[in-house]
């Protein structure tokens, strides 16, 4: 069976996993809208700081909003050592992987309809339709960025207890990059682009996201195998 | 008994000198075994003795500490997934999610083994287990024993050469128990080679060909089953 049927069945698993226990999706959702508005109180009502911030929260709660998500889609894994059941099947370990890692981002992914509004409004901000189409793009970019090594840490920290500390401890360093690719591109898109340097900055979201889940992809395996 | 043909085989299951070491602590030391195809094997031993840790090294679930291993000829760490094809375990958990529903986790199962499994083929699997009413209800929802029962049709999808069962009896009502007793006669007809650690020796004892008794991860005695309850009922 090829890596990529693999992948996809993992996918599908953990979406109808996601659709019956719709509370990760809610309460993750919550976390970042609460994330918006406690940034937006503390900024106060200078509506241009607030525009020129409201890029850097988003990104903010996303990450917040991430490490949430991450560390719930491998408590189900582990719940009745799942985890395991799939590592019996024929298997390949990889797969796992990418199924988890894109299963991840779409679930980031969901938090872009409900955050983005929020945050324009409360940050004030005017969005055009063209605007919003690649403000969607840089998240999905900068989602996919976070899931990659995310996924790996998860994996890595999941039988933890303290994997709610190590987690955030592990993953924020490393992404880094991402975060400012998505900082800088996504605040260009609400306060304006002269220079057009989003594609720039776009490239380099996309070229984390492949370098992080090619290298992440690897190691996986080896990462998994003797820590369940 | 496994057949003259069979012990001339590759053997199903071979280990020299296998051990596992958690932190300082030696769970299994210098194994060497042997299980001949179609042959069924009974793992005793006191809580502790390494019996769990010798079936996750066969399985490929832990890597060996030390010592070399083969499962019907192959090299477990170079041809992983192939050894995977060639066994299942079904260990002390039931590696199930609890919100998918019984006939969700079968296809969950067999889309990974790369099997289209349709749902009425499903529903034959989860009758044999007693299930088909509860095909659509999530798992969360099982007691126990239906969960183990769910659990051990992983040992008929696929039908593979090598299974590996861990106190299969725990949890199972008496119908469930003589089940799988029937399908372990099952496998042994059917060839198929079977190690089991069990703490129900009257029960487990009668099926096997061959016991090994664990003490401290170090394997201390071997015979038929009727020895064992002999030598357990001598010692005790």
């Amino acid at each position: 069976m090829s890596l990529f049927r693999q992948a996809l069945t993992v996918v599908r698993k953990d979406l109808l996993l996601e659709w019956r226990g719709k509370g990760r999706l809610i309460s993750v959702l919550l976390f970042g809208v609460v994330t918006l508005l406690l940034f937006s109180f503390a900024v106060g009502p200078d509506s241009t700081l607030m525009r020129a911030a409201a890029g850097g929260f988003l990104v903010l709660a996303l990450l917040l909003s991430s490490t949430l998500g991450l560390s719930e889609s491998f408590r189900v894994e582990q719940e009745q050592r799942a985890i395991e059941g799939l590592l019996l099947l024929p298997v390949d370990p990889i797969a796992l992987y990418y199924g988890k890692t894109l299963s991840n981002t779409l679930f980031l992914m969901l938090l872009a309809p409900v955050l983005t509004p929020v945050a324009l409004i409360l940050y004030s901000v005017q969005l055009d339709l063209q605007g919003l189409a690649v403000l969607l793009g840089l998240w999905t970019l900068a989602a996919a960025g976070l899931s990659a090594p995310g996924t790996l840490y998860a994996a890595m920290t999941s039988r933890l207890q303290s994997q709610d500390v190590l987690l955030p401890l592990l993953l924020f360093p490393l992404v880094i990059p991402v975060l400012m690719g998505a900082v800088k591109s996504i605040t260009l898109i609400l306060t304006g682009d002269p220079m057009s340097q989003v594609s720039a900055w776009a490239t380099l979201l996309a070229s984390f996201a492949i370098i992080y889940s090619s290298l992440c992809g690897l190691l996986f395996p080896h990462a998994i195998e003797e820590g369940i | 008994m496994p057949s003259r043909a069979a012990n001339t085989a590759i053997p199903a299951v071979q280990t020299t000198g296998l051990g596992k070491r958690f932190g300082r602590q030696w769970a299994l030391a210098h194994c060497d075994l042997e299980v001949q195809p179609g042959e069924v094997l009974l793992l005793a031993g006191a809580n502790g003795s390494g019996k769990t840790t010798l079936l996750r090294l066969i399985a490929g679930l832990y890597k060996p500490t030390q010592g070399s291993m083969s499962i019907y000829g192959m090299d477990p760490e170079q041809e992983k997934l192939a050894c995977r094809r060639t066994l299942t375990l079904v260990g002390h958990d039931n590696y199930l999610y609890s919100q998918l529903s019984a006939l969700e986790m079968l296809q969950v199962w067999t889309r990974l083994r790369g099997v289209e499994l349709s749902e009425e083929q499903a529903i034959d699997l989860l009758r044999e287990v007693d299930l088909q009413d509860r095909r659509d209800y999530p798992v969360g929802g099982f007691s126990a024993g239906m969960r183990k029962r769910l659990t051990l049709l992983r040992t008929r999808l696929e039908e593979p050469k090598l299974v590996l069962l861990d106190e299969p009896f725990s949890a199972l009502d008496a119908s469930g128990q003589n089940l799988i007793e029937e399908w372990i006669e099952g496998y042994r007809s059917a060839g198929k080679t079977v190690v089991l650690a069990s703490h129900n020796l009257p029960r487990s004892s009668k099926l096997c060909d061959r016991a090994i008794l664990l003490q401290q991860g170090q394997m201390l005695w071997q015979g038929t089953g009727a020895d064992l309850l002999n030598h357990v009922g001598a010692t005790a």
